[in-house]
């Protein structure tokens, strides 16, 4: 009995010390920093003036707040365009066709892509000179690149939502093509045999069916999409600016007190981050419980 | 020489109320072929895994030939189980699979050869070498997995649920290819099972255990006509329990006084439970019978083929009775009826 | 009507996957042409240029085998990074699996208290965003001197890897029966020879899948190793990073394609084993 419980607490105390003192470890310091306390510059005191500036003070509370929104904009959008485009994707490719592997393969393919890589890929495809405005000035579309819709590097997110869309669709295709594997289609059919049109048996049989797992992947999805730095680096402008963008240059500022203010970003960031995730188990909880 | 000893075993597991094996003592001899005999969840297979060292008693011992095996580690003490579902390695063939204990004592390549062609013949499955497990049927794989037991000699074989896998048809083989071998081999062997027909079919002994207690360690003829108390009859299928209480050496019981001949007779209480199988009790339209004979009514009648059981209430005591369905004369529901219960055939029970 | 409907579904099918690999496709012309201008679609010559200018090909007249190993040799950035960052995938790959298949058979296989709260702590890395760990560590790193170090760089790629690995390999051994090990055992088998010839071969696929994808998360990861790194660590998504807020697309797109070469490599081998049911699939979020 002893043994049992002391190989357990020595199997699991590696991974979790890893896990407890640098994740941890990690959002416990850069909290206490953003806090105001810096023993590197010599300051002790804590205080919550750094939250109050980066929400409140006139010199950055627009950017916050813009910020804020690029952030929930961009991370609903993709999210949503995601599931939606996988989940037509995942319907139209379950039955047989020509080259079928090849499309299935092709359409997981972004799966792995790094996401800093589609975030280049949509410069190369959607900037001005890029492959879309080139098929546009070969149809005739447009004259010169400038008539070229402004899509990368837009302070409304486009490149990035796309970036987001690119690479997470793959992720619901995934998802959602086992789900649907697994149910087969006998509900389908039974549904068509008691007289469901195409659009009633999407409505009343599929999506509830795919609904929970299409849900917990949207969770996943979308705090990442909230806290993630590469795409927006990359794909945004310097106003508006994404959250965790904001944060890594205030903490890059060669000015050590935005240190604290770069501390508070981040974990603004991920209490909203936290607060979706409890915010989700309780409805699931809740869920259950009424059922 | 194998001789099994089982001192005093227990075993608890944690979130456990009750011991999951609670002081447990039995002998085996050399040669013997037992059965641990018990519901799912009695503690049975627990034992096995003592055995062979899986799991570590909490106070006890077990000793085989005279030493105890509890320091030895798994691998050393010759003790084999075989799994309920076989545990073939699937990525091995049944070569490969069969001769795994030799390669694991380092022989000669040529010579396992040789003894894994044997253990197949003795098996009775030749030409199957190059198969993986997934390619046999269950009962081919329950073969292999004997084979793969007993090829490095063990001096002791512990056979878990051996064939409660299996369809009926493939069971009657199989049971009857593990008495052969055992008998052949001559190693001592226990089995476990939930199975009390499967027991008594295969067992020199049978060892009941309920509730990681035994019951009852003994053969199986015993467990029919001499079962220690009212668990271990019923587990067999005894149904028919007579209260009696002990005066003066005479056995009273609601029916009236029962002649007790047993060989137990000077063992048992003032308070006891006298038991007796329903194919051992004679019916009888008039009273023919010199002693033991009570006056009942049928209850109820029910035809099973060869067989016909009759429900007789005697002074509110209901007893079942079973007869060959050929040769009844006309006894019907209802009827007033004499039943003899012979005094060699019956058996008390203190518990 | 129905068989219209199917065919239109068809092209749909072919017209998202030609729109899923677009990018690939502008990848691949951009690495290999030479004055790609706008408004053409396909450029007027092919041209080796942006790898000659990576020092990946030698320029004309030395492509040989020593022309290659000389140019390889003298180190150049793309090299260096490649290496770096096949050191680090590697490295932080086997360290994670020894310290996660401990823990992951405790996980898949036994139940005890408090093993729902372990699980949490151990998947909060993947919910929660690197940012918000990073920034702290990294001032916790510089005081420990690992800022700027290889072995800095390797600790922190930990964080994202291991939860993910524990938790793929707990569902490993969620669906593992340890009687074969205890089958072995009484076989004759000892403990050492009982892990090699029995446990290994049954987990070894799921592990090899486990191992695969989290060298995918150490390989794609940019934030960690550029802040942990401190510019002294370059690995190639730094170097993707880098040159493309610099601008130049053929470089930009040379690199890219060595970026993401093993990913393909890795989703061709083992897109049969990427389930939603795999706790691979949910490591991808990550990467």
């Amino acid at each position: 009995m002893g043994g049992e419980r002391l190989k357990i607490i020595l199997s699991l105390t590696p991974p979790l010390l890893i896990i407890i003192t640098l994740f941890f470890g990690g959002i416990f310091y850069g909290f206490l920093q953003s806090l105001g306390y810096q023993p590197a510059i010599g300051k002790y005191d804590i205080n919550f003036s750094a939250y109050y500036n980066v929400m409140f003070s006139e010199r950055y509370s627009k950017l916050f707040w813009t910020g804020l929104g690029l952030n929930l904009w961009v991370s609903f959008a993709s999210t949503f365009l995601a599931a939606v485009f996988a989940l037509f994707g995942a319907l139209a490719i379950r039955k047989t066709f020509f080259a079928k592997t090849v499309c299935n393969f092709i359409y997981s393919l972004n799966l792995p892509m790094p996401h800093l890589v589609v975030a280049v890929g949509m410069i190369f495809v959607f900037s001005q000179s890029g492959l879309l405005a080139r098929f546009a000035s070969q149809l005739g579309l447009i004259n010169s690149p400038g008539d070229f819709p402004v899509l990368v590097r837009d302070k409304y997110g486009f490149g990035i939502i796309l970036a987001y869309i690119w690479k997470e669709a793959a992720f619901f295709f995934i998802i959602l093509m086992s789900v649907l594997q697994s149910l087969g289609e006998n509900f389908e059919e039974l549904a068509q045999s008691l007289g469901a049109n195409r659009w009633q048996r999407f409505r009343y049989v599929i999506l509830p069916l795919v609904m929970p797992n299409l849900f917990s992947a949207s969770i996943i999805v979308f705090a990442f999409s909230f806290g993630a730095y590469e795409v927006p680096a990359l794909l945004g402008v310097i106003y508006p600016q994404m959250l965790p963008v904001m944060a890594f240059e205030f903490f890059l500022n060669p000015d050590l007190n935005a240190r604290s203010e770069g501390m508070a970003l981040s974990i603004i960031i991920a209490l909203i981050v936290m607060i979706l995730v409890v915010f989700y188990f309780w409805l699931t909880q809740a869920k259950i419980r009424k059922d | 020489m194998s001789d099994l000893k089982i001192i005093n075993l227990v075993k608890n597991f944690v979130g456990m109320d009750r011991p999951a094996v609670n002081n447990v003592n039995l002998k085996i001899n050399s040669g013997e072929l037992v059965a641990f005999l018990g519901p799912s969840g009695c503690g049975k297979t627990t034992i096995l895994k003592m055995i062979t060292g899986l799991f570590a008693p909490d106070n006890g011992d077990i000793v085989l030939d005279n030493k105890s095996l509890l320091p030895i580690p798994t691998e050393n003490r010759g003790v084999v189980m075989v799994f309920q579902n076989y545990l073939l390695f699937p990525y091995m063939n049944v070569n490969e699979n069969v001769g795994f204990a030799l390669k694991m004592k380092g022989i000669d390549k040529n010579v396992i050869e040789k003894k894994v062609r044997e253990m197949l013949d003795l098996v009775k499955l030749p030409d199957i070498g190059f198969r993986k497990p997934k390619q046999l049927s269950g009962g081919q794989q329950q073969r292999v997995a004997l084979a793969r037991a007993l090829i490095a000699s063990p001096r002791l074989l512990l056979l878990d649920e051996p064939l409660s896998n299996l369809d009926a048809h493939l069971r009657d083989e199989m049971r009857d290819l593990i008495v052969t071998i055992q008998k052949k081999l001559n190693v001592t062997t226990i089995f476990v099972t939930h199975d009390q027909e499967e027991a008594v079919l295969l067992a020199d002994k049978i060892a009941l255990i309920f509730d990681g207690e035994l019951q009852n360690y003994t053969s199986p003829k015993n467990y029919y006509e001499q079962p220690k108390n009212i668990k271990a009859a019923k587990f067999f299928g005894g149904v028919n329990f007579i209260k009696s209480k002990k005066i003066n050496n005479e056995f009273i019981s609601d029916i009236g006084k029962i002649n007790y001949v047993g060989e137990n007779i000077n063992d048992l209480n003032d308070e006891i439970n006298i038991t007796i199988r329903p194919e051992n009790i004679k019916l009888s339209k008039t009273n023919d019978f010199d002693h033991n004979s009570f006056k009942g009514n049928i209850k109820s009648i029910i035809f099973s083929g060869t067989h016909t059981r009759y429900k007789i209430i005697i002074n509110n005591l209901e007893l079942e009775c079973s007869l060959q369905s050929l040769g009844i004369k006309n006894i019907n529901q209802g009827d007033e009826i004499f039943v003899h219960l012979p005094k060699d055939k019956i058996w008390g029970m203190n518990d | 009507m129905n068989n219209n409907l199917k065919k239109i579904n068809v092209y749909a099918i072919y017209l998202g996957a030609l729109i899923l690999i677009l990018p690939l496709i502008a990848f691949f012309i951009n690495a290999f042409s030479f004055r790609w201008f706008y408004p053409q679609i396909i450029p007027k010559e092919l041209s080796l240029q942006a790898w000659v200018r990576l020092k990946l090909i030698p320029k004309p007249g030395q492509r040989s085998i020593e022309g290659f190993l000389d140019l390889w040799t003298s180190n150049p950035a793309v090299i260096k990074a490649l290496m770096n960052s096949l050191t680090i995938g590697i490295l932080v790959t086997i360290v994670s699996i020894i310290i996660a298949l401990p823990a992951a058979r405790v996980l898949g296989l036994l139940n005890f208290r408090f093993k729902k709260l372990i699980i949490f702590i151990m998947v909060s890395p993947t919910i929660l965003p690197p940012i918000a760990f990073v920034l702290g560590l990294n001032i916790n790193f510089i005081s420990l001197g690992f800022s700027g170090s290889f072995f800095g760089v390797c600790l922190v790629h930990l964080v994202p890897i291991m939860p993910y690995v524990v938790l793929t390999m707990t569902g490993i051994f969620a669906n593992y029966n340890p009687d074969f090990e205890h089958q072995a055992r009484t076989l004759g088998a000892n403990k050492t020879r009982t892990f090699f010839l029995i446990t290994l071969p049954a987990i070894a696929p799921g592990m090899v899948v486990a191992a695969l994808f989290a060298f995918l998360v150490s390989w794609s990861q940019y934030l960690l190793t550029f802040l942990i790194g401190a510019g002294k660590v370059m690995t190639l998504p730094l170097l993707v990073f880098s040159t493309a807020s610099s601008g130049n697309p053929a470089l930009t797109a040379a690199i890219s394609i060595i970026f993401i070469f093993p990913a393909i490599l890795i989703l061709f081998f083992t897109s049969k084993f990427v389930s939603g049911e795999s706790g691979a699939t949910s490591g991808f979020g990550k990467i």
